[in-house]
């Protein structure tokens, strides 16, 4: 009895709360309102896509029983005005009559997301068989992750997990993950707070350098792996290739965590790769097509010909040089006019070694 | 008691309608047919028939995308032939895994670290219970499984059931062994009954959808090591027809260092007193060979033997003369 008072007290705020928080949501200022709108991409949601979110939302809010509005909007990548109308409309479905105690149990309460009681949908869906495959892939690479830990814990929950899909389990995929040297020295660095000196090779300038780094990420990407970095040369952030680094020495100062946490955005879905980096298009054409593929693009246009015309950020001269190099008569810069010539200066150049 | 407290007069939007049809479905012990469905659903379904019977195909077609299976049964006695729907949790339902927090905090780990670019296996996390959280320390990999026919491929594997797919212009039915992800790219391996050997292929060269055919069609051969099958940048350098296997190439003193890391210290021929070597370096594939020669730009040359110092400069004199 004194369960069913409290559902229907709930359902009677349900309305109230839920347009206070939409009002709430509107008024954010612009700053504001666009951090919480994350990455969520724009334009109406089907009806479709609004229930398949929801039959994964509300048991995972059921299972938490209460969680903050801005919380479930972060995790779930949803604008809180989307998630609001997506309970508002949940708290009001159930079956007929429709009255409280067959309503889903779901409502807004002061900035608080409340399930308290599983009516509906309490249970998730089974696991497509391309998220068991998504989650095998992640277990087993994140098993090859140098200093991964709970190697164990996570061969048990796929042993859970194969009764659900033993052939998705134990499916024949792997992950090889590149070997480099220094990697478990720059993660003992890292959880350390350890500041390094590395001798570093840059492709850039084609030179060996010292440099002081504070490691903030180390991360692997298309086949190499990356140390990003709080660099004193340039005093900014970098990401440097780990083979790329000649030798490693604590220089004996520790750095404040809060220092270098402060200048990294972890919960966004952007590349690990900056975008301020100047832009170049190239047109690719047959054994040069790699180029369209080995490296992140801005944008690719496929042409009538069989050729790609390819834009990409560059991080120097000399980085594009090399690319043109490798490309040969397969390449060629479309813009900016100053880069149009480089490949044929390039070669000119490199050809002189070998008079 | 009797009178709703939300009555369904209003215009309701699809998604509330299709999340009270799957409500009632799944809350109903019997089959109930769409008849019995529109009175129960108050005007939340078109007042006309058709519309209203295209409403309904619709909202049970996007259910099952969904993964909930609606079983149909066709009726008798009074009812004789008309469709009845029912739902039963129990088969769209994900049964309890029994996850201890250590194991979920374990996958939440997992999924911070691997990034997929795919949202698949944030959703897969969702479902278990767990959620998307941020480490701050320790390496983390990007793999990439956004790629739609990974799922289709390896579903086939799992069946046995032999793939069809379009690649390099020439259709390729295969019977898949295993993939491997290796350097942000997916490889799938298996044996290629137009070539009629075992063959690999990047799975974002595939230029159509990919077929499946039969399950149990074949079988998996024993001992098969699918990252050995893929051949490594190495590898492919030493794969080719060039009539020589071999050259020796100067590496500057300042990338001494990464060639020595790739191919060995075994593959130095001598060291220089300015801290260069000479590597023996395998360049029977021309392409591959001149690939990884010119990133090397200027820091490495070509010594030997004269036939491949004097391709190189062919190379290097065709592009400087922009041809």
């Amino acid at each position: 009895m004194a369960k069913k008072r409290v559902t229907k007290t709930a359902k009677k705020t349900v309305k109230k709360t839920v347009k206070k928080t939409v009002k709430k949501t509107v008024k954010q200022p612009a700053k504001k309102r666009a951090a919480t709108q994350d990455s969520k991409r724009r334009g109406p949601r089907s009806a479709s896509e609004r229930v398949a979110g929801l039959l994964v939302l509300l048991p995972w809010l059921m299972k938490r029983k209460r969680v903050r509005l801005a919380e479930v909007a972060k995790q779930f990548r949803m604008s809180e005005a989307d998630l609001v109308a997506d309970l508002q409309m949940a708290a009001v479905c159930g079956v007929p009559p429709y009255t409280p105690d067959a309503l889903i149990d779901v409502f807004i309460d002061d900035g608080w997301v409340v399930a308290e009681i599983p009516t509906f949908f309490s249970r998730p869906l089974r696991l497509t068989s391309a998220e068991m495959y998504a989650i095998v892939a992640m277990v087993r690479a994140a098993q090859k992750l140098p200093g991964a830990p709970s190697r164990s814990v996570l061969t048990q929950a796929v042993v859970k997990l194969a009764r659900l899909a033993p052939d998705a389990t134990d499916a024949p995929l792997h992950i090889d993950l590149p070997d480099a040297p220094y990697l478990e020295e720059l993660r003992t660095a890292e959880n350390d707070l350890a500041e390094l000196r590395i001798e570093y090779f840059n492709p850039a300038r084609s030179e060996v350098a010292q440099r002081t780094i504070r490691v903030m990420r180390i991360f692997s990407d298309h086949g190499h792996w990356y140390v990003m970095a709080d660099d004193d040369k340039s005093g900014t952030i970098r990401n440097f290739r780990v083979d790329r680094i000649q030798s490693l020495v604590r220089t004996g100062k520790i750095y404040n965590q809060a220092d270098v946490a402060s200048r990294i955005n972890d919960d966004d879905d952007r590349g690990w790769f900056g975008d301020n980096l100047e832009l170049v298009t190239l047109r690719v054409r047959d054994d040069a097509a790699w180029i369209a593929e080995a490296y992140p693009t801005v944008s690719r246009t496929h042409n009538r010909d069989g050729s790609t015309d390819v834009s990409l950020r560059i991080t120097s001269e000399h980085w594009l040089a090399r690319l043109l190099l490798r490309g040969g008569r397969n390449v060629a810069v479309l813009t900016p006019e100053k880069y149009v010539s480089l490949a044929a200066r390039t070669a000119k150049a490199v050809r002189s070694k070998y008079d | 008691m009797g009178s709703p407290v939300v009555k369904k007069t209003e215009k309701i939007n699809a998604a509330e309608r299709m999340l009270n049809l799957l409500a009632l479905l799944s809350a109903r012990s019997q089959p109930i047919t769409l008849k019995q469905i529109r009175a129960e659903l108050l005007n939340q379904y078109s007042e006309d028939n058709e519309a209203a019977r295209a409403q309904f195909e619709r909202d049970k077609s996007d259910l099952r995308k969904l993964g909930i299976p609606i079983d149909m049964l066709t009726l008798g006695g009074a009812q004789a032939g008309e469709t009845a729907y029912r739902v039963n949790r129990n088969n769209y339902e994900l049964t309890d895994m029994g996850f201890t927090d250590e194991e979920l905090r374990a996958l939440q780990v997992a999924a911070a670290t691997v990034r997929l670019g795919a949202q698949e296996g944030e959703q897969a996390l969702w479902k278990l219970g767990a959620e998307r959280v941020n480490p701050k320390l320790g390496p983390r990999a990007s793999i990439g499984f956004s790629d739609p026919h990974l799922g289709t491929i390896l579903d086939a594997i799992s069946k046995r059931a032999a793939v069809t797919f379009i690649y390099k212009g020439e259709t390729r039915s295969v019977d898949a062994y295993g993939m491997l992800a290796r350097k942000g790219f997916w490889y799938v391996v298996g044996f290629d009954h137009l070539r009629k050997a075992q063959r690999v292929f990047r799975v974002d060269r595939i230029e159509s959808g990919v077929s499946v055919g039969k399950a149990k069609s074949y079988t998996m051969p024993k001992n098969l090591d699918i990252v050995k099958a893929v051949p490594t940048d190495r590898q492919m350098m030493a794969a080719g027809d060039y009539e020589h296997p071999t050259a020796q190439v100067r590496i500057d003193a300042s990338l001494v260092h990464i060639v020595t890391s790739d191919f060995g210290a075994g593959a130095i021929v001598r060291s220089e007193p300015d801290g260069a070597a000479i590597f023996e370096i395998p360049c029977s594939n021309g392409y591959a060979f001149r690939l990884w020669l010119f990133a090397m730009v200027d820091k490495a040359e070509v010594v030997a033997p004269d036939d491949v110092r004097e391709l190189a400069m062919r190379w290097l004199d065709e592009l400087a003369a922009g041809v």
